[in-house]
């Protein structure tokens, strides 16, 4: 009978923490943009794998959503979830997470991931072909506040470019690059921007 | 009536040699038509999988594995499909090759690449890092990785490891390239969303590119025949095959969907669509002249 009461106890326990620790997992929602294959959505979860005690990964291909649940406990921020999305290689559209304690929190997510200060150089792919290209890549890139340097190779597409963290964002930087006609590794232009480009700097699109 | 006789027998004779060259004329002719018909690759039938998404395929022993990257698993299947082995506990297992009774596996999650002998798993041993690998090749003693994250390709010559490329879109560099193949004196590269096949001799050199003007859309794997080079064109649901110099040959589209990799088989050309779990089969066969004519055109 002791033995029994004892058992009892021991599971009932065991139960008891199992659901706290259940409960205890914050679950986070992200939209992607730029998820189009296998490859793409296994290398999101991969960079994901570096967030220890991460569960229950969830990608579909087809619409972008990317969901997963994380130990309350971490506090983990969605700036570092969309961050670590940027990592991937990939956009963050919209987030949203449902916090263990019920809270909800969402963003459309923009230049959230990025809010250290003091002047960084980064170097980011920029689609293009010429010497117009090139100026009409730099002049945008400039009219964003807080850029300071900028320089693009036409010969390796890339882009290197100085801002200050605190102003501005490289998701920001790529934006305003994108609206102008030329696609970033991370932002595509719109077609009819793009289509509206002089003929030489109809540069072959980047599909991601 | 001697006379007659005799040229009875000349008219004959000369009968048998006008037959005989007009035999000989058709036969001829019969032969240089066989020849130059033109061939294609024509769909033969699907080969339906259950539960598998295919990413890659080889044969070994003359069976075929498929790597099921969703179910972190290799699957080898009979000729209807049906699965007969599995090796599980991988971790989204790539573009595979293999040679002998060895599978070489690139194992994206953990970055390294399995080998697999007799179900018995080891890691291949390498000094430098990998993130994501994508793409293996075997061939000799040599060995290649597509290194997706890191925009380059790892060879190895027998002695040494080499790496060639990094991010960007000039020749010779990468935007995440997704598989390799090594043939006798090139490298093969398919880099994905640069959209195009890379070249390259065995010191890493940039040697030439196709698909580039193709308007592929994550041309995400490849395989190199003795004359032709298959890609597929991931997002567009296409197969192009080019010829070995770079030149678009025939696109394929009948069946194909969201397709991964390519083999051949016994002659016919195994392509896998990693969204339906098929495998569509193709044949090369002879067109008439006025479909040759059609394709051509298409291809223009």
């Amino acid at each position: 009978m002791k033995k029994t009461i004892v058992v009892t106890l021991v599971i009932g326990m065991m139960t008891m923490f199992g659901a706290n620790a259940q409960k205890a997992m914050d679950t986070f929602m992200v939209q992607v943009d730029g998820l189009g294959c296998p490859f793409c959505a296994y290398g999101l979860e991969k960079k994901f794998k570096e967030f220890k005690g991460i569960k229950d990964v969830k990608i579909d291909i087809e619409t972008g959503d990317f969901s997963f649940a994380y130990p309350a406990e971490k506090e983990l921020t969605m700036a570092a979830v969309e961050q670590q999305v940027e990592k991937a290689g990939y956009t963050p559209i919209k987030s949203k997470i449902e916090r263990a304690n019920g809270k909800i929190e969402e963003s459309a997510a923009a230049s959230l991931s990025e809010n250290n200060t003091g002047t960084v150089t980064k170097n980011v792919m920029v689609a293009g072909n010429c010497g117009m290209c090139e100026a009409r890549i730099s002049k945008s890139a400039k009219e964003v506040t807080g850029v300071s340097e900028i320089s693009w190779d036409k010969d390796t597409k890339m882009m290197k470019v100085s801002f200050d963290a605190g102003t501005t964002s490289l998701t920001e930087i790529e934006i305003a690059i994108a609206k102008a006609g030329h696609d970033t590794k991370n932002h595509k232009a719109e077609k009819g921007t793009y289509d509206g480009l002089p003929a030489c700097c109809h540069y072959e699109r980047i599909a991601k | 009536m001697f006379l007659s006789g005799v040229e009875d027998y000349k008219n004959k004779t000369d009968m048998k040699h006008i037959y005989s060259l007009l035999f000989a004329m058709l036969l001829l002719t019969s032969c240089q038509e066989k020849e130059s018909l033109p061939k294609e690759w024509t769909f033969s039938r699907t080969i339906q999988l259950d539960g598998v998404n295919p990413i890659g395929i080889v044969e070994m022993d003359g069976k075929i594995w498929l790597s099921d990257g969703d179910q972190n698993r290799l699957v080898q299947i009979d000729s209807r499909g049906r699965i007969e082995q599995t090796i599980d506990s991988l971790d989204r297992p790539m573009h595979l090759d293999a040679q002998g009774s060895t599978l070489f596996v690139p194992q994206y999650g953990t970055d390294n690449i399995a080998t697999i002998t007799d179900s018995s798993v080891s890691v291949l041993s390498l000094k430098d890092s990998l993130d994501a690998p994508a793409g293996f090749s075997v061939y000799k003693n040599e060995k290649a990785i597509a290194d997706f994250y890191n925009n380059r390709i790892l060879y190895h010559n027998g002695t040494d490891w080499i790496s060639f490329g990094k991010e960007g879109k000039a020749n010779g560099e990468f935007y995440y390239p997704t598989d390799v193949q090594i043939t006798d004196s090139l490298i093969w590269v398919a880099d994905a969303y640069n959209n195009r096949v890379q070249v390259f001799d065995k010191t890493g050199n940039f040697i030439n590119m196709m698909g580039q003007n193709q308007k592929m859309n994550a041309a995400t794997g490849i395989f190199v025949s003795e004359t032709e080079v298959f890609v597929s064109d991931f997002e567009n649901d296409r197969i192009l095959i080019f010829d070995i110099d770079g030149k678009l040959k025939q696109k394929l589209s009948k069946n194909i969907e969201k397709a991964t990799d390519m083999l051949l088989v016994d002659k016919e050309l195994y392509v896998i669509n990693y969204r339906n779990g098929q495998i569509n089969v193709f044949e090369l066969k002879e067109i008439s002249p006025e479909t040759a004519v059609q394709v051509s055109n298409k291809k223009e």
